[in-house]
C-alpha cells in the first residue's frame, strides 16, 4: 500500500467525520467530480465507514433495548389464549390505549423531573405542567393491571398546571397537555375552593383544553374579557399561575408574533415562567386576557411561548353542547381597564385555578 | 402528530436514550400482541420490535424526516410489514393482523428500512469473516474511536506506524468481503 493510498484513507476518515480541512475537502470533491474511478473507490470507503458506524450505534441501541426490555410487563396472552378469540382484542385494547396515554405523560413527566434535578439535557421545548408525584410507579402498575398478573391498588399520579375562568357558568380553560390521559380533574383555588371539573373538548394541536366545572357553580361576573384580536409585539403583559401552590405573578412582553417554529397561533413571551405555569392566563396592560402560556423553549432563555387569544376564543366555541350544558357566557365588560396593577391581580386571582389531574387505571 | 408526539420527537431527536427506553416499554404489548397472535412467539415479537424501534430512531435523526401520522400508529404499520415480510419467507398464511390503515409514509419507507437492515447485517456478517485481530482493530478505531497509540497497546504493537499498517490493511480487506457479498445479495 503506498503513502498515498494511505493518505486517502486518513483524508476519507476525516472527511466522513466532517473534520477535513476546507481545502482537502475541496481537492477531494473535486477528484470524485472528475475521476470517475477514483470516485467509485472512494465512494465505497465511504460507505463502508457508514455502515461501520450504523452497525456500530445499531449494535449498541439492540443491547440498549435489551436492557429496556428487561423492564417491560409480562404479556397477558397466555391468559387471554383460553378467552374466545372474538372478545381478546374488543377487551384488551381500551386498556393498551389507556395504559399508552399513562405512559406518554410519563415519559413527558419525567423530562421534567430529570431536567430540574439536573439541568444536563438541553430541551429544545418543554412543556410547563407540573409532576407532583412520581408516575412510573403507577405506569408499571397499570402495565402489570393489563397482564392481569395481579390486581394491586394503583397509586394515583398527579399532574398539576394553572386555568383560568372564561365563563360565569363554569367554563375554563387550560393548556391540553395539563389534562392529558386525565381520568380526573378538580380545579382549586382561596376563593371557589376544590372542584371537581370534566374536560369538554381538548384541540391538541393549539394546546388548549375546555374545562367545566360539574358542581353547582355560579361565580360573579368575569372582571376581564378576552381580546379577539392578537396582541402587538412590545406590548406589557403579566401572567399568574401555580408554578408552585401559591399563585405566582409574572411580568414581561409579546417578543414575537409567532410560536414555536413560527407556529402562528401562539406568541412568544418574554415571561418568567416554570413548570405549572402551563395554562395560565396571560393579560395586557388593560386587563384584557391576551393570551395562555403554553410552553418554553429551553435553548433560548426566557422563551416562553403563549398561545394567542383568538385561538382560545376559537376553541371555547366550538364547545359541543347538549341539552343539560349551558353554552359559556364570555365575559363582554372589562373592569379592569384603569386600575392599578396591584388592583388588576387582586380580582383577576380569584379566577386563575390550580388544575390537578389525576391518572388512576380503573 | 400531536403535541406530546412533538415532544418525544424532539427528546429523541436529542438522543434522550431516557425517552428512548420509556418509548420502547410503552408501545412494546401492542406490538408483541400482533405478532404472537398471527403466529409469533414473544422472541420473534421482540426482535421485530426493537427492529422497528431502532428503524424509527434512526430516521428521525434526520432532519428532513417528516412524521406524518402518530408514533405508535408509525411503529405498528412498520413492525406489521416487518412481520408480514418474515412470515411470506416462512409461507405461513393465516393473518389475524388488526386492519391498520395503508400509512403511505411507511409503505415508501419500508424497502429502506428493510434494505438498512440487510446492509447492517452484512457488515456484521463481513466483520466476523474478517477475523481477529482485524475485526477488532476496525470497531475499535471506526466505532469506538479509540486513538491509534491506545490500539498500539491494546494489541501490543511495537509502534503506532505499525498498528496503523495493519489498520489500513484491515480496511481493505474488510472492504473487499463486504462489497463481494453486497454485489451478491444486495
Amino acid at each position: 500500500m503506498t503513502n498515498d493510498e494511505k493518505k486517502l484513507l486518513d483524508d476519507l476518515h476525516a472527511y466522513a467525520d466532517g473534520s477535513l480541512a476546507e481545502p482537502e475537502r475541496l481537492a477531494l470533491e473535486e477528484q470524485m467530480r472528475t475521476d470517475h474511478e477514483f470516485r467509485r473507490q472512494a465512494g465505497q470507503y465511504l460507505q463502508l465507514i457508514d455502515t461501520l458506524r450504523k452497525a456500530g450505534e445499531r449494535n449498541r441501541l439492540k443491547s440498549f433495548l435489551d436492557l429496556a426490555h428487561t423492564d417491560v410487563a409480562p404479556l397477558a396472552h397466555k391468559r387471554t389464549f383460553t378467552l374466545p378469540g372474538a372478545n381478546r382484542n374488543v377487551k384488551l385494547w381500551p386498556a393498551i390505549a389507556a395504559a399508552a396515554s399513562v405512559v406518554v405523560v410519563s415519559i413527558v413527566g419525567t423530562f421534567i423531573m430529570t431536567q430540574s434535578v439536573k439541568e444536563k439535557q438541553s430541551q429544545e421545548f418543554r412543556a410547563l405542567g407540573r409532576v407532583v408525584e412520581q408516575i412510573r410507579k403507577s405506569q408499571k402498575a397499570i402495565m402489570e393491571d393489563i397482564a392481569d398478573v395481579k390486581k394491586t391498588e394503583i397509586p394515583s399520579a398527579n399532574y398539576a398546571g394553572t386555568g383560568f375562568l372564561v365563563s360565569s357558568n363554569g367554563f375554563l380553560v387550560t393548556s391540553s397537555h395539563v389534562v392529558r390521559g386525565a381520568d380526573s380533574v378538580f380545579v382549586e383555588n382561596k376563593k371557589f375552593g376544590r372542584l371537581k371539573a370534566e374536560v369538554v373538548t381538548a384541540d391538541v394541536t393549539n394546546d388548549i383544553a375546555v374545562l367545566k366545572i360539574i358542581e353547582p357553580f355560579r361565580a360573579p361576573t368575569l372582571p376581564f374579557t378576552i381580546r379577539k384580536t392578537e396582541a402587538d409585539l412590545g406590548e406589557q403583559i403579566f401572567t399568574l399561575g401555580f408554578p408552585r401552590e401559591d399563585i405566582v405573578y409574572g411580568e414581561g412582553s409579546i417578543s414575537a408574533a409567532t410560536g414555536y417554529k413560527q407556529n402562528a397561533s401562539s406568541y412568544q413571551v418574554a415571561v418568567p415562567v416554570n413548570p405549572g405555569n402551563s395554562g395560565g392566563p396571560l393579560l395586557n396592560h388593560q386587563g384584557e386576557v391576551v393570551g395562555m402560556i403554553s410552553g418554553i423553549q429551553t435553548e433560548t432563555i426566557a422563551a416562553a411561548f403563549a398561545v394567542k387569544s383568538p385561538v382560545i376564543l376559537d376553541a371555547i366555541n366550538l364547545v359541543p353542547l347538549d341539552s343539560i350544558k349551558k353554552a359559556p357566557t364570555l365575559p363582554f365588560q372589562n373592569k379592569m381597564k384603569g386600575l392599578s396593577r396591584v388592583q388588576q391581580i387582586k380580582k383577576m386571582q380569584d379566577y386563575v385555578f390550580v388544575v390537578r389531574v389525576y391518572n388512576q387505571s380503573k | 402528530m400531536d403535541y406530546v408526539d412533538e415532544l418525544i420527537l424532539g427528546q429523541l431527536r436529542r438522543k434522550n436514550e431516557r425517552a428512548l427506553s420509556e418509548l420502547y416499554k410503552a408501545h412494546y404489548p401492542m406490538v408483541a400482541r400482533m405478532v404472537i397472535e398471527n403466529n409469533g412467539t414473544e422472541d420473534e415479537a421482540k426482535d421485530i420490535y426493537q427492529e422497528t424501534v431502532i428503524a424509527f430512531y434512526e430516521r428521525i435523526q434526520d432532519s428532513k424526516f417528516v412524521l406524518t401520522c402518530r408514533i405508535p400508529t408509525y411503529l405498528y404499520a412498520v413492525a406489521w410489514r416487518l412481520w408480514l415480510k418474515r412470515l411470506s419467507a416462512r409461507k405461513k398464511f393465516s393473518l389475524k393482523v388488526h386492519e391498520t390503515e395503508e400509512f403511505l409514509q411507511v409503505a415508501h419507507e419500508m424497502a429502506s428500512i428493510e434494505d438498512d437492515a440487510k446492509r447492517i447485517e452484512l457488515m456484521n456478517e463481513s466483520l466476523r469473516e474478517l477475523g481477529e485481530p482485524c475485526g477488532s482493530i476496525i470497531t475499535d478505531f471506526y466505532i469506538h474511536a479509540l486513538t491509534m497509540e491506545q490500539i498500539r497497546s491494546k494489541f501490543g504493537y511495537t509502534n503506532t506506524d505499525n498498528a496503523k499498517n495493519q489498520k489500513y490493511k484491515c480496511l481493505q480487506r474488510l472492504k473487499k468481503i463486504f462489497f463481494d457479498h453486497y454485489k451478491e445479495k444486495l
